[in-house]
């Protein structure tokens, strides 16, 4: 009868052969294609960042862009800009500007004489809600050329004031404008509530 | 390794890794998400269903319905369409530009796409030619926009007009996204088949409106019961090999119909910043409103690309 | 605590004959609970498996009771394929491992009481499966109410373990056992964590789905290949009576195997950030160096010593689930280099890749073990080497009817998706006469499993047989004393 006993001493270690170089070669080459597809397809761990985008602008990028006025991007122009003279809340400040918050000229239901302000300036006395305010020098004109504002800048700043402390107005876009920049062509010099009467409201 | 806790190091290591990697981070990326905007129309999304889904996704999970479908779909790509919407003033500008734009078409079809907009000019552009060929026919006040579509064989297929992304899955327990397709995905069946009468003869005889189908029916989410006082408006209509004897009427169960609730409330195709398609805005001028009975795009006449 | 040996048993075989010792003593008894089991469930999952694959030949068979519908027979089948009979196996395998390897005597009675503890477990969440309890979530299916109890059998059987590897009589550790060393380590965290965050205190939304791949995918290619490599790398050097070929080879297999191994679960079309399914590609290409380092041992400690494989019929087992390893690691990389990737990653070719890994590698390799150390535990030859030749063919010829025609289903399922002229109902079509031949192998695989099963009751059978009657003739043999005094 053949008889095996086992023990522990009987189990063998592995032999201490080295792993070999071509080994090591294609693994570096493999880790090598990996940190480049990685850095290709994973956009960097960005949550946003779905297959088949590979970084956060191609997904923006084909977000359908917003066509109408930003109302947010205008109260950060206003706060640049306007809030210097009419104060935060609109509210005008004393011998500096007329308030904007529930003014007429503000909610007007067309635009055409409202946008002519900020590109031409404001001179002489005017009405705004029953009170008469007149300003030394009156109104620079704040959009007077596009590179003072462009024609989505003042839209989306005359947006968020047609729609901000109670006003109720309509949004005013950058083609309104650009139309009525191209009608006022290369004229200069501020207007006056004279002028701006003469004109038609709006189209 | 000589030693015991070496062992122990390397795996709590690597185990550390890896619960790091694919635990503790999705876990903060997806497992935090909160609802967000659809584009465009800024509805919250997603919103959750309603309860008696709800009951209907653990009836799903009880019977295992994910060992035979998915509800996840993919895409490979996203190309742009350009759609004309709005002839504007000047109808001459525009079609000088539609017939630059699309040099293949004569003045009479040029002229005729114009009368019934909004047609879909341009096909499977990239994006940055889809903008240039939209600004180009955006003459005059004419109104033309690059309109996104995603693309792949599974959209291709009508399972979907969009991947499916994290948003889709938010308030559901379990998820239960499927490993194999022995049936179509689910992810959108809810716009494919509405109906919620096809899905409980469907869950009863598959073969009936599905020739071929090898899902097993589902009887047992049924009963028969007598006619007491007049036929129930839940009963299935069903064919005479199949129906039952005279003075009996199938009826689906709760479960039955908690799970046809549940199928029915499943779709995917809400635009989103991570997912983003054009869907046609509901029309507020008087201009007429796209073909919505297909696809999500207008009518085209357009050559594919 | 030893037994008196039967002095001359009849045995089936003049193989050699393996003399018991201490350390084999106290293995039996949990041993042969957990290969019995480990066999019984094999045999009912392979059952379930064939059940559920005949349904796609006429959907309606079994149809109406509520707890054979497809839905829940599949998943159970294949619970009981994975937690019933290969986990078991395997654990048996590895303890036994590190006794002989150690040198240490088991724990008998604790490691009986935790294989008890795991297969009550077991129990529970297939009949809870059956009975429409599953948590929904792929390969963690059996229900909340039996958790505890697989939890605790393995923490049990794992502490003991760990106690053994501890009390180890030579410092310097074997290859195997590190693999199953840290395997033992590797369960209790994931099926803890996977638990606790899906079941417990569920994550959100689809962070359950990202958990339920993650656990898969840890406890498959890590886990499973953890043990499955410790007994590949033991017995192949054992059974050819050699050293394996490169002790660092191995080292560098467990490095990557534990690093990279648990990350290639996510498929490309799922739900979440592109990063994840990047990850997985990459670790699954990465996976690829470990599978390598396998081979190259594997074929330097064999070397053509094709003699040897036909007369021993563990090393033909050990052997195919070596091979089978690296075939499915070459589906995994193949199904995530091509260019179809989105559409392959959801048919049969995942499918058939997970079988072959489960009934190719795993199943095979703890087939060739047992055969080796269940003789060894009981002191009989290899009993009823017929059995298991019988078995090998049809478990192997099982396999690959099972694998290829599935694999083939699923590319063709993967050109038929792509192709959108093609009706849904098409493409199923075509897949229709795979899925009829891998029914032939799964039938091939339940008879193979059967007789895996016949054999190991016989030995067992036997073994008790001899010893009760060795019992009664020492008890009796004072009656014939006196008998024979009177006479």
């Amino acid at each position: 009868m053949n008889v095996e006993r086992s023990s522990s001493e009987n189990e063998r270690q592995a032999v201490s052969r080295p792993v070999p170089v071509w080994m090591m070669v294609f693994s570096l080459l493999l880790v090598f294609w990996a940190m480049i597809y990685f850095d290709q397809h994973s956009a960097w761990c960005s949550p946003v960042v779905y297959k088949p985008y590979h970084s956060y602008k191609e997904v923006a990028d084909h977000n359908p862009r917003n066509e109408g006025p930003d109302i947010a991007h205008g109260h950060e122009v206003f706060n640049a800009i306007c809030s210097l003279c009419h104060g935060m809340d609109g509210a005008g400040k004393l011998g500096q500007a007329p308030p904007l918050a529930g003014s007429e000229w503000v909610n007007a239901a067309r635009v055409n004489r409202l946008v002519r302000i900020p590109i031409l300036g404001l001179n002489g006395p005017i009405e705004v809600q029953g009170q008469q305010y007149e300003f030394t020098s009156g109104m620079t004109a704040v959009a007077a050329s596009r590179q003072m504002m462009s024609d989505k800048d003042l839209g989306d700043v005359l947006s968020y004031i047609r729609q901000a402390w109670g006003n109720k107005a309509s949004e005013v876009t950058a083609q309104q404008v650009a139309e009525i920049r191209a009608e006022l062509g290369d004229r200069t010099g501020q207007t006056t509530v004279k002028d701006l009467k003469q004109l038609p409201e709006g189209k | 390794m000589r030693y015991g806790p070496l062992v122990f190091l390397s795996a709590f290591f690597a185990m550390g890794a890896s619960w790091f990697g694919f635990v503790l981070m999705p876990h903060v990326q997806v497992g935090f998400l909160q609802q967000t905007n659809t584009l465009l129309a800024g509805a919250t999304y997603p919103v959750g269903r309603p309860g008696f889904a709800r009951e209907g996704l653990d009836v799903y999970r009880a019977y295992g319905c994910a060992s035979c479908h998915t509800e996840q779909i993919g895409q490979t790509a996203t190309v742009c369409d350009v759609v004309l919407e709005k002839v504007g003033t000047n109808q001459a500008v525009l079609l000088n530009a539609l017939r630059n734009v699309r040099p293949d078409l004569s003045e009479t079809q040029a002229k005729s796409l114009l009368d019934q907009l909004p047609q879909t000019v341009l096909q499977g552009l990239p994006k940055e030619q889809a903008d240039e060929n939209a600004k180009a026919l955006s003459v005059a006040g004419s109104k033309a926009t690059p309109w996104i579509v995603p693309v792949g064989p599974d959209i291709a297929r009508g399972w979907g007009k969009r991947r499916t992304v994290a948003y889709d899955f938010l308030y559901d327990y379990p998820v239960m996204l499927g490993a194999e397709r022995i049936g179509p995905d689910l992810s959108n069946v809810g716009v494919r088949q509405s109906d919620p009468n096809w899905h409980l003869r469907h869950l009863y005889a598959p073969q009936l409106d599905v020739q071929g189908s090898t899902m097993p029916p589902f009887r047992f989410l049924f009963e028969k019961r007598k006619i007491e006082r007049g036929v129930s408006p839940d009963a299935l209509s069903l064919p005479p090999e199949l129906a039952p004897p005279a003075g009996y009427e199938i009826v689906p169960k709760t479960e039955a119909k908690a799970l046809v609730a549940y199928l029915t409330s499943l779709r995917a195709d809400a635009p989103l910043f991570v997912a983003p398609l054009s869907v046609a805005a509901p029309p507020e001028t008087n201009a007429p409103a796209g073909d919505m009975s297909s696809t999500n795009s207008p009518a085209t006449n357009a050559t594919a690309k | 605590m030893t037994t008196p040996l039967p002095s001359q048993p009849a045995a089936a075989t003049g193989a050699l004959r393996h003399v018991p010792d201490e350390i084999d003593f106290s293995c039996r008894l949990p041993l042969l609970v957990l290969f019995l089991s480990s066999a019984i469930w094999l045999f009912i999952g392979s059952f379930c498996y064939l059940l559920a694959s005949i349904k796609f030949h006429s959907p309606s068979f079994l149809a109406s009771p509520a707890w054979l519908t497809y839905g829940r027979l599949q998943p159970a089948a294949n619970n009981a394929v994975l937690y019933g009979g290969v986990i078991q196996a395997a654990l048996g395998v590895a303890l036994w491992l590190l006794a002989r390897l150690g040198g240490v005597r088991a724990q008998r009675v604790t490691l009986t009481f935790g294989a008890s503890l795991w297969n009550l477990g077991v129990t529970i969440g297939f009949l809870g499966i059956l009975a429409g309890d599953s948590t929904g979530f792929s390969t963690l299916e059996f229900p909340r109410y039996s958790v505890l109890f697989l939890m605790l059998g393995y923490l049990v059987m794992g502490v003991c373990g760990a106690i053994l590897f501890h009390k180890r009589q030579r410092q310097r550790t074997f290859v195997a056992q590190w693999f199953i060393l840290a395997a033992l380590f590797w369960f209790p965290w994931i099926y803890s964590t996977a638990e606790l965050l899906l079941v417990v205190f569920p994550v959100r939304g689809v962070g359950q789905a990202v958990l339920a791949w993650w656990y898969a995918e840890n406890l498959l290619t890590v886990w499973l290949g953890l043990v499955g490599l410790a007994t590949v790398f033991h017995f192949v050097a054992r059974l050819l009576d050699r050293e394996l070929h490169s002790y660092y080879l191995a080292l560098a297999t467990f490095w990557l195997l534990i690093l990279f191994g648990g990350w290639g679960g996510i498929p490309v079309t799922a739900p979440v950030p592109a990063w994840m399914p990047a990850v997985s590609t990459v670790a699954t290409m990465l996976m690829a160096i470990p599978l390598l380092a396998v081979a190259l041992n594997v074929h330097g400690t064999f070397a053509g010593r094709f003699a040897a494989l036909k007369e021993n019929v563990s090393l033909q087992f050990v052997l195919f689930g070596a091979a089978t390893l690296l075939a499915a690691g070459v589906m995994k990389i193949a199904g995530v280099l091509c260019d179809a990737q989105q559409e392959l990653v959801l048919t049969w070719f995942t499918s058939a890749r997970t079988q072959l890994y489960l009934f190719g590698f795993s199943a095979m390799a703890m087939f060739g073990a047992i055969y080796y150390i269940l003789p060894r535990l009981v002191g009989a030859g290899c009993a009823s080497t017929k059995l298991a030749r019988v078995h090998f063919w049809l478990a192997a010829l099982g396999v690959i009817f099972l694998i290829v025609p599935l694999a083939g289903a699923g590319i063709v399922e993967c050109f038929g998706l792509q192709n959108v002229k093609l009706s849904f109902m098409d493409v199923l079509k075509s897949t229709l006469p795979f899925l009829r031949v891998s029914t032939v192998g799964y039938l091939l695989l339940l008879v193979g499993n059967a007789l895996f099963l016949l054999n190991l009751s016989r030995l067992v059978v036997e073994f008790y047989r001899e010893r009760a009657a060795a019992a009664l003739a020492i008890a009796t043999a004072d009656l014939f004393k006196q008998a024979e005094a009177k006479a």
